[in-house]
């Protein structure tokens, strides 16, 4: 049972303490959590945190605020704690009160992006901080002190909303506002955080502010842009796989279990961004208009068999099947090798990764009606009837907490079947898996 | 070319050269392998601090350079010698790895300033920040806005002066400005020094030139520092003032502010008062505070807010000595920090002295 709501409450919490540290009185949510944490009924506050920061409190004499994560059964929780000296007593409050899920690789949320220029703010939206390299054209020093809204102006995006309200409103970060650079008329783009004092109030924002180039339209990125990432990221990133990967070996002599274990995480979120650099500079290359994939006589089935084999090692470690198109089959299209086999190696890599152990993953060639096509079906937990258009955008993944993928595959696998005259669809009900359609010109 | 490079050296004649210079070079490492092990915890940078400082030395020492190879070409190519303006503006050496090789950042009074604003820096940022609640802007923004006129302006001139200092610190970007006068001279020479063309007069007039007018245009009052002392002085908080004002400097970050506090409350010179504070025992902290007659609960709040922002500082052993800390008769405190009141230069002459002749 959980004495809050999922979406952290702003319910405060409240409890006495004497002066030996055990609870006198308790609202029901501090009770519930003292239990949890093996305290009995006027015993010695449980929660090593909160004995701990009440303890304090009483021998300094003096108000002690802090955020502490406590953890809870299978849960962290996070609250911001006060405790008030009364005399010998202390009356603790605690508010916050947000679950934290076990730890995810990509939370996301939390960061602000690196590129842009870095402005703050204190609890009045009073600028306190420009930093200099996006100051071109005007005088940063001269806006010290001033209202946030002296040099931005805030603009409603293309939905009409205004992210900064609802951040604002609700003391979260907020993404993508757009807004105008008063004292030059530059259009940029913020995204900000919230700087919280001890007790969880509203200190002002920490931001950033990104640039936006009027002859880049929307979010097409610029040739330059993808040939730099390219070069400037594949180097440093395999760098940093191959050490943390040796780090995780204990290469270099033994190091604790733990270590050896953030090198692992730390090799496999590089290969991560690997493939994401892998993907936008294909991206690149398939949004230009002048991009044609080859049109030559290829066999469909061939290049199942070949996809699904290409994946059998990490089938066999997930302890998933995959059933292919037998050796006698034949399905004649016209289509690219190399891109064809990128669509479907795509698609089987997906099936094995969301497919329960013990299942199997179905690839399966045919001609029907003057098209070729190969379907992949699962048999994992499927894609809901509303997200089923969305799994084809950009940077679009059903679920973001899944481990691996970064929302670029299906989206390009997509392009690539429609650029060679073909299509790719799915077909899914939820609990039953998912079946992706790849459709090409019969050969 | 570098194969030829490596090929050198390994002919007959010089192989117990070689032979020689590896065993002096293992010899070094070994020694300083020594030195690092035995230094006493406390006393070795934590990582954060060291790649602070590195950066922070880079930073300073690069910023004096450019500024010296940019005057210094404009006036090689005034005198027509285009050619070798251009090779000084594109010249690369590795300035800071001479300096240090030469031993010169060994100097106890530069390294010293650069590490007190490094440990400020992350002091500060490590701070709680402290809120008024509602609406209520923050403390040196509220200055700002003073009806009294010279504390506004002071107080606009420290938000310009601790952003460019912070913008420095988040870019690696050091300006070389924030150094105080005699320091920055010494290290415009040095940087001078290692960038110059031994063989050409024309060019060694022209970074010295250079060098000069770096020298002229240093301004050490537009120091974040020296801003933040001046506000102090306008302020001149009483008694009933000060407290809160300590407390909120700290919920502001303005670790600067508070120092300058502290130093003009106390009489201590800026220095001896940064020096207190970045301290993370903390005792001569506390005796200040006292010097001042703070009470119970501003001391506590101060050395709350100090450990939380850095966990090195013992706040339960804090509270084990609060009560005494607390009892201390401020003329007592006054006393005992009263050497600290001398001159830097008659201090610096007095432990030299002491080191002496324990020898």
């Amino acid at each position: 049972m959980n004495a809050f709501d999922s979406s952290g409450s702003a319910a405060v919490a409240h409890a006495i303490l004497d002066a030996d540290g055990a609870l006198l009185s308790a609202d029901p949510a501090l009770e519930a959590l003292h239990a949890r944490a093996g305290g009995i009924v006027g015993g010695v506050m449980a929660v090593p945190q909160l004995a701990t920061i009440a303890r304090l409190a009483r021998r300094l004499g003096i108000v002690v605020s802090r955020r502490v994560t406590v953890a809870d059964d299978e849960a962290d929780i996070d609250l911001w704690v006060r405790a008030q000296p009364e005399g010998e007593r202390v009356r603790l409050a605690a508010s916050g009160w947000t679950e934290m899920p076990a730890w995810r690789p990509s939370r996301g949320g939390a960061t602000l992006p690196g590129d842009g220029w870095r402005w703050e703010t204190d609890g009045s939206l009073r600028l306190t901080f420009v930093s200099l390299d996006g100051a071109t054209g005007f005088d940063p020093f001269a806006l010290l002190g001033r209202p946030l809204t002296a040099l931005f102006g805030f603009d409603e995006g293309e939905d009409g909303a205004m992210p900064i309200l609802d951040a604002l409103a609700r003391r979260r970060p907020f993404r993508d506002q757009p807004a105008t650079l008063r004292p030059t008329g530059g259009a940029v783009r913020l995204d900000a955080l919230v700087r919280p004092d001890p007790q969880g109030a509203f200190g002002g924002l920490t931001g950033t502010a990104r640039p936006i180039d009027p002859d880049v339209q929307g979010d097409t990125m610029p040739a330059t842009f993808t040939a730099g990432l390219d070069r400037a990221l594949r180097a440093p990133l395999a760098r940093i796989v191959a050490n943390a990967d040796s780090i995780h070996a204990r290469a270099d002599g033994p190091i604790d279990d733990d270590y050896a274990d953030y090198a692992a995480d730390i090799a496999s979120a590089g290969r991560h961004l690997l493939g994401l650099v892998d993907d936008l500079v294909d991206l690149r290359a398939i949004e230009k208009p002048d991009f044609h994939p080859a049109a030559e006589p290829i066999d469909l089935a061939d290049v199942a068999r070949r996809a699904a084999g290409l994946l059998a090692v990490r089938a066999d470690r997930a302890g998933v099947g995959i059933v292919r198109p037998g050796f006698d089959a034949r399905v004649p299209a016209i289509g690219d090798f190399g891109r064809t086999l990128q669509i479907l190696v795509n698609l089987v890599g997906n099936a094995v990764r969301y497919s329960p152990a013990g299942t199997s993953v179905e690839v399966v060639a045919a001609s029907t009606e003057g098209r070729a096509t190969v379907t992949v079906a699962d048999r994992g937990k499927g894609i809901a009837p509303d997200d089923q258009a969305r799994v084809f955008e950009k940077f679009e993944r059903v679920d973001p907490t899944e481990p691996g993928g970064n929302g670029l595959g299906l989206f390009i696998a997509r392009r690539l079947a429609r650029a060679m005259g073909g299509d790719l669809t799915v077909a899914s009900t939820p609990g039953e898996g998912a079946r992706f359609t790849l459709t090409l010109p019969a050969g | 070319m570098p194969a030829v490079e490596h090929e050198r050296g390994w002919t007959p004649d010089l192989l117990s050269a070689r032979a020689a210079r590896a065993d002096a070079r293992a010899e070094r490492d070994l020694s300083a392998a020594i030195k690092d092990f035995l230094l006493p915890d406390e006393a070795r940078l934590d990582d954060r601090t060291r790649h602070a400082l590195g950066e922070l030395v880079r930073g300073t020492i690069g910023a004096v350079e450019v500024a010296v190879r940019r005057h210094a070409a404009r006036l090689l190519a005034e005198r027509g010698a285009a050619d070798r303006a251009e090779a000084l503006l594109t010249a690369r050496v590795d300035v800071a790895g001479r300096l240090i090789h030469a031993g010169l950042l060994r100097d106890p009074d530069m390294m010293g300033e650069l590490l007190a604003r490094v440990r400020q820096d992350l002091l500060a940022s490590g701070l709680p920040l402290a809120t008024g609640g509602g609406d209520e802007p923050s403390l040196v923004v509220r200055l700002a806005a003073a009806p009294d006129a010279v504390v506004a302006r002071a107080a606009a001139a420290l938000l310009v002066a601790d952003n460019r200092r912070r913008d420095a610190a988040e870019r690696a970007a050091a300006n070389g400005g924030e150094l105080p006068a005699e320091l920055h001279h010494r290290l415009v020479w040095w940087v001078a020094a290692a960038i110059r063309e031994p063989t050409d007069h024309d060019i060694d007039r022209a970074i010295a030139e250079a060098a000069l007018r770096a020298v002229a245009a240093h301004d050490e009052g537009e120091r974040a520092d020296a801003v933040a002392m001046r506000l102090a002085a306008a302020i001149a908080p009483n008694a009933r003032e000060l407290p809160d004002l300590l407390v909120e400097a700290l919920g502001d970050r303005r670790v600067g502010l508070f120092t300058a506090l502290l130093a003009q409350a106390s009489g201590l010179p800026h220095e001896a008062a940064r020096a207190i504070t970045l301290e993370p025992a903390g005792d001569r902290l506390w005796l200040s505070l006292r010097a001042v007659a703070l009470d119970r609960a501003t001391i506590a709040r101060i050395a709350l807010a100090l450990s939380e922002a850095e966990p090195a500082r013992d706040i339960e052993a804090f509270a084990d000595q609060l009560d005494a800390i607390v009892a201390i008769d401020p003329l007592a405190a006054r006393a005992a920090l009263l050497p600290m009141t001398l001159h830097a230069d008659y201090r610096a002459a007095i432990r030299a002295l002491v080191r002496s002749d324990a020898r």
